[in-house]
């Protein structure tokens, strides 16, 4: 049986260790933070701009998908679909056909799959549909999402307002504390008790993505039946549901199948002074009482990008992995990194770790570094995550394919 | 061609046109000002927030130090509501000139300026931040002025007097009769139309732009600009303002503003009003300067950065990259005594502080030439605001927590409390779209996040109240305006923060996608 530590408790990092926990093997996962689930959309991006399937065997070699294969992206898009069933949290949509979902925004996303909910308000569906607000909720309003699309040519039946029927007079909601209110069931019957004569002749409503958190499709369901209606749901500012629950699918799952879980310590890489420096041992824990070494047979790295700590952007201009202080590549210099929009590409988002096809990191010849160490997810270079609408599927393949070499 | 006509005429809706057009309209004069682009969008407000104890000039510029020393005291009586009252501390460290601070002390007192020496203990009790190893303490009157506030005090000023103040419209040609002007040409650049305006007199106080403005009627103005870069520290470790007690140069000040400290100022010449691209370096030193007056800086977040341009004179060609070297004081230049030109002032260079007497200064001469006696009233007249109290962060707080729960207010940004309420006046008031125009207001997008949270909310809340507007067309510009000031510190925590932003806007919102907002 083969230790494995994955370092990081993202997508990637939780992802990497329910597949390594499948095939029997003992895992733990170490991590300082939560990663970013609860910041995205809650969806499984593969490729925004154009169709997915299409689009990947065009890429360049050096891009993560191109790295991971093919083979890798499809079986982890089937072990993810195997796990969200599981969790009955299920994810219609396909690679080879993008679904065009709303933003609150009013912009349309592209994305390969989503959460039923999410789904359910494809706008080429077809179905008329009307948009919702939820009083005193700041973080979704109607008509600004609705004149968006109309815009783009998108047409919306009617925008409203829906009250919230408590008896206290709250001014001011976030999207979770209306989610842990769904989960009630006597809250929902409250709800459709209030909304439903003001939703007649609407077949399909959209509303802010606050429908539970613990069991959110069945939330929908009940819903749906109590008002008599298609309900989707639009994924507001942080924190998002979508991404939340998905996060706790993925948690849930994992204790359930044994993975040890070490979060709180910063993680410091250790090399085998017996290998040459050929191998890693594990990692140190800095830990409240002090440092703490962990071994292991394999180390996965899954630690993210910029955002997550992965990748360290110093004053001086220099780009470090925050673990193994790995090579990453970069340009030098602060003024390389940005450019004069947040909305243009930015040259940092393609930064990270080169790596081969079996997702070990390489030196400046292109040499693998170490022989039991692999890397996932948002930590690899070589692609603008962003712009491509790929961060999600990124995550999964390379996962998938660090684990299936790393477990032989 | 429309045209008006008015006795006098300000170009520039900084702190000195709108100084200029306040005394003008209280010497009973009919006066428009016309402004380019919004209030203290030049050098007004690009400023650190600095209400000077004139500490600073004893050395090098001893009249602009006692104008400041005495326009201090004038500008706490009239605008109480703008300041801050901080105080500030002369600090020299064990690397600065040790015979300095006995000549600074003894021109300090020469001058009138008010300063007093205060032991390192006791300096250390006050603000516990400070490197402990300075040598030498002195106290003096600084203090910190939101120019924002100041500005839009004296719009309302002048509009209540009868004055009128056009945003948004820019002189574009000055039309002589003879050797006297006698008309401006105007473009407003909201509709692109064309007007004339007829008038007595022009003042122009266009700062950095002052010499693009005279050259309308062909007229050199020997202005050098001299660009000031500053950063904002997201954590105000400090509530005094501390300088470097030492000859006057770049990274020598800190100033408590709001909920930040501002690290100023580089000095930079520059050839255009426009450029105030800040380099990598000049945040590379103001924050180690910075570190060296309070040791902390070296581990706190930089939020933001943004750069000013400063008109200065410079009345022979000198070298360039010598701005610093050039003197701060007010220059008035009389057309008609230089260049044989009737009608038209410029004024520019001087300081923020000191922006009523160069008002004053300008309509003494402009009243003289009109033969009108009408005598300054600015420094005993206090502006009608004065009842407000100085915006802090704090009392916003408080007025939250007061609240009962059954009237809990929707807070849209949470690093300044700003309510929805509040934005919706705002809006109303402003009858503007501009969420940069409500930042200015209420801080919107001030705080650490730097507006990622609640731009959407504000975009949202402007939408309800003017849907026939484009939709969203407010967003971009203002998420693009608040990343300016944070590419200068792209790196670190700041950078972290930029990317959360895009993993919003682009990510969750896919703000780059939607249609191109239609005019």
């Amino acid at each position: 049986m083969t230790e494995v530590l994955i370092v990081g408790a993202g997508l990637t990092g939780l992802f990497a260790s329910l597949l390594v926990a499948e095939r029997g093997n003992a895992v733990t996962l170490v991590a300082q933070g939560r990663g970013g689930l609860e910041l995205s959309h809650g969806c499984i991006d593969i490729w925004g701009r154009a169709t997915p399937s299409r689009a990947l065997s065009r890429l360049r070699k050096s891009h993560p998908y191109r790295l991971a294969g093919t083979a890798a992206l499809h079986a982890a898009l089937e072990f993810f679909e195997e796990i969200t069933q599981q969790a009955e949290y299920p994810f219609p949509g396909s690679i080879s056909r993008n679904l065009h979902l709303p933003t609150a925004l009013g912009a349309i996303h592209p994305t390969a799959l989503a959460p039923q909910s999410l789904a359910q308000g494809d706008l080429f569906d077809g179905t008329p549909f009307t948009l919702a607000g939820i009083d005193n909720l700041r973080d979704f309003y109607p008509q600004l999402a609705a004149s968006n699309l109309r815009r783009a040519g998108i047409a919306v039946q009617s925008v409203l307002d829906l009250p919230i029927p408590l008896d206290d007079t709250r001014h001011d909601f976030y999207t979770s504390d209306l989610a842990h209110l769904f989960d009630k069931s006597n809250w929902r019957e409250e709800v459709a008790r209030v909304w439903k004569p003001q939703l007649i002749g609407i077949k399909r409503l959209g509303l802010p993505a606050v429908l539970g958190l613990r069991d959110p499709q069945h939330v929908l369901e009940d819903l749906q039946e109590r008002l008599g209606l298609t309900l989707f749901e639009i994924p507001t500012l942080p924190p998002s549901l979508p991404g939340l629950r998905l996060e706790v699918i993925l948690r849930r799952r994992a204790l359930n199948t044994g993975v040890h879980f070490i979060e709180g310590p910063r993680v410091v890489g250790r090399i085998d002074g017996r290998s040459d420096g050929r191998r890693v041992s594990g990692v140190v824990l800095q830990t409240v009482g002090g440092p703490r070494v962990h071994t292991a047979d394999v180390v996965i790295l899954a630690t993210g990008g910029i955002l997550n700590g992965g990748l360290v952007f110093q004053q001086d201009g220099r780009v470090q992995e925050s673990v193994f202080d790995l090579p990453v590549n970069y340009d030098q210099g602060r003024g390389y990194w940005t450019t004069t929009s947040p909305l243009d590409s930015q040259p940092y988002s393609g930064y990270g770790l080169l790596v081969n096809d079996l997702m070990q990191p390489l030196d400046a010849k292109g040499a693998p570094i170490f022989e039991n160490l692999y890397v996932a997810g948002g930590l690899l270079g070589g692609a603008d995550r962003t712009m491509e609408g790929s961060r999600q599927g990124i995550d999964l393949a390379t996962a998938y394919r660090a684990v299936e070499v790393a477990l032989g | 061609m429309p045209v008006l006509s008015t006795q006098l005429l300000v170009i520039g809706g900084g702190s000195t046109g709108l100084g200029v057009a306040w005394d003008a309209c209280l010497r009973g004069l009919k006066v428009v000002l016309v402004e380019q682009g919004d209030l203290g969008q030049g050098t007004s407000g690009r400023y650190h927030g600095l209400l000077h104890s004139g500490g600073r000039y004893v050395i090098s510029d001893p009249t602009s130090a006692c104008d400041c020393a005495v326009e201090n005291r004038v500008l706490r009586q009239i605008v109480p509501h703008t300041i801050e009252d901080t105080g500030g501390l002369f600090l020299a460290t064990p690397t600065d000139p040790i015979d300095f601070p006995d000549r600074w002390f003894a021109a300090c007192q020469e001058l009138g300026v008010s300063a007093e020496e205060i032991t390192t203990a006791e300096a250390l009790r006050l603000e516990p931040a400070l490197n402990p190893r300075i040598s030498r303490v002195f106290r003096v009157q600084d203090g910190s002025l939101d120019s924002f506030d100041l500005l839009h005090t004296l719009t309302a000023e002048i509009k209540r007097a009868g004055g009128q103040v056009w945003l948004r419209h820019r002189v574009e040609k000055l039309i002589l009769n003879g050797n006297t002007i006698v008309a401006a040409e105007i473009r407003a650049l909201d509709t692109d139309e064309l007007l004339t305006i007829g008038a007595d007199f022009f003042v122009n106080a266009t700062g950095p732009w002052a010499g693009q403005v005279a050259s309308l009627a062909d007229i050199k103005v020997p202005i050098a600009l001299g660009k000031g870069s500053m950063v904002a520290m997201a954590t105000r470790p400090i509530h005094t303002v501390i300088n470097r007690c030492r000859p006057s140069s770049d990274g020598d000040i800190i100033v408590p503003v709001g909920t930040v400290a501002v690290l100023g100022t580089t000095d930079v010449e520059v050839q255009q009003p426009t450029d105030t691209t800040i380099e990598p370096w000049e945040v590379d030193f103001l924050l180690a300067q910075g570190e060296i007056l309070v040791p902390q800086l070296a581990y706190q977040r930089p939020l933001r950065a943004w750069a000013g341009v400063r008109p200065l004179y410079r009345p022979t060609t000198g070298e360039l990259g010598e701005t610093r070297e050039l003197p701060r004081s007010q220059i008035i230049l009389d057309h008609a005594d230089r260049d044989g030109l009737q009608g038209l002032i410029s004024v520019f260079s001087g300081k923020l502080t000191i922006f009523r007497l160069m008002a004053e200064q300008v309509m003494d001469l402009v009243c003289k030439q009109m033969n009108i006696a009408a005598v300054c009233h600015t420094a005993e007249t206090p502006l009608t605001m004065t009842s407000r109290s100085f915006y802090k962060l704090p009392d916003r707080l408080a007025k939250l927590e007061v609240t009962t729960s059954h009237d809990l207010p929707q807070v849209v940004c949470e690093c300044e409390l700003v309510t929805r309420l509040a934005i919706e006046e705002a809006l109303r008031f402003a009858s503007t779209l501009d969420l940069d125009e409500v930042r200015r207001e209420l801080r919107l997008g001030m705080g650490p996040c730097q507006a990622g949270f609640c731009a959407f909310r504000a975009a949202g809340i402007a939408h309800e109240l003017a849907p026939t507007a484009p939709a969203s067309g407010g967003l971009t510009p203002f998420l693009e305006e608040r990343w300016r000031g944070m590419v200068p510190l792209g790196w670190g925590h700041t950078l972290r923060q930029m990317e959360l932003t895009r993993r919003i806007y682009l990510e969750l919102l896919q703000t780059h996608s939607l249609p191109e907002p239609t005019k």
